[in-house]
């Protein structure tokens, strides 16, 4: 019974009809994968090279005099590299996964480097707006001391409350989004993983 | 082994096998072609700890696995892939059918059968998804059985 229903199966699963593409559409999406990859490299990139090209160009071109505004200045270019560092290096252990590892070792994995995306993108996030809000206030500090007190008062006042209105409402809601999406799939991984115990 | 005569020797087996993950033929196409890409990509650290028929087919497992993120996106064929044109039309209700209950399985019972279905020694079968080889056996015993009943149910023989 058991041999019969056997043979039956592999018979059936073989006579699945099949198409070998002809390798060069595989060479050609190769070609493209490639290009697509390189082409975000380089969008990131020079992202932030315009930026912080564009934020010393202000420290050249206005010549702050207070530390503060260079230390502000620092700040916010820090903030911005160091998030990309992170996140770039998480997205590149993610891509590199080894891909000939046994499908348990390798669902551990998917686990894992889910997880910490998860605790990143909210660690992250959070010391990023942190990191960006000190920098900005202590870059305006020179340009606001010029002003009189009732516009000093409205230039912080009406950052600050921008910032707040971002680390209230936007962070929040950026990374609820972020985590739904990673704990439906974290869960989705762990359950495939669970299958394999019997 | 060169890269051609891998794809040559392995396009069918790998395609059967994401075939029997997603039962949807252009999409099985998709994953085995990205196969091929890691495959491409990977060669040159291939080292003969294992042979290379289950290093393929851990990279092809594997793909599918992580084809789990994309359902939702599923992806469609962009390229214009040069099909011989009796493209499923000659398909047999019953090979439609099994493919069908293999791709109701959980996933990793998916890659199981598949595997066995492709004649993979049990062993191999093992160190592909990480099971003692006696696991293997009983779930590979316990999947015939469920495709057996549902075969039994749908009347066909």
């Amino acid at each position: 019974m058991d041999i019969d229903n056997n043979i039956d199966f592999k018979d059936l699963w073989k006579k699945q009809s099949v198409s070998q593409p002809d390798i060069q559409d595989l060479l050609a999406r190769l070609n493209k994968f490639k290009k697509a990859a390189m082409r975000s490299l380089w969008i990131t990139n020079m992202l932030l090279f315009a930026t912080s090209a564009f934020i010393i160009f202000i420290w050249i071109y206005y010549q702050p005099q207070f530390v503060s505004t260079k230390i502000g200045i620092v700040f916010t270019i820090l903030a911005m590299v160091i998030y990309l560092f992170v996140y770039n290096k998480l997205l590149a252990k993610y891509k590199n996964i080894e891909a000939a590892q046994s499908n348990q070792e390798y669902l551990q994995n998917l686990i894992l480097i889910k997880k910490k995306q998860q605790f990143l993108q909210t660690k992250m996030m959070s010391f990023y707006f942190i990191v960006l809000t000190v920098g900005i206030c202590l870059y305006m500090y020179e340009y606001a001391s010029r002003m009189t007190f009732l516009g000093a008062g409205l230039t912080y006042g009406i950052t600050l409350l921008w910032m707040a209105f971002n680390w209230f409402y936007i962070r929040p809601k950026q990374i609820k989004k972020q985590q739904e999406k990673i704990n439906v799939l974290i869960e989705k991984f762990e359950e495939v993983n669970n299958q394999l115990e019997l | 082994m060169e890269f051609e005569e891998i794809y040559k020797t392995y396009w069918d087996r790998i395609f059967r096998l994401c075939m029997g993950f997603v039962n949807d033929y252009d999409a099985a196409q998709d994953l085995a072609q990205e196969t091929f890409i890691i495959v491409w990509q990977k060669l040159e650290t291939f080292r003969n700890e294992s042979s290379i028929g289950t290093w393929i087919f851990r990279i092809a497992s594997n793909n599918c696995l992580r084809q789990i993120e994309k359902q939702k996106r599923f992806p469609k064929s962009e390229l214009p892939v040069h099909l011989s044109e009796e493209k499923q039309t000659s398909l047999e209700p019953q090979i439609q059918f099994l493919y069908k209950c293999i791709a109701e399985l959980p996933e990793t019972d998916r890659i199981i059968i598949s595997l066995e279905l492709e004649d993979i020694k049990q062993i191999e079968i093992a160190k592909i998804v990480g099971l003692s080889e006696a696991n293997v056996r009983v779930k590979i015993h316990r999947i015939k059985e469920k495709l057996t009943q549902k075969f039994k149910e749908n009347g066909h023989r």
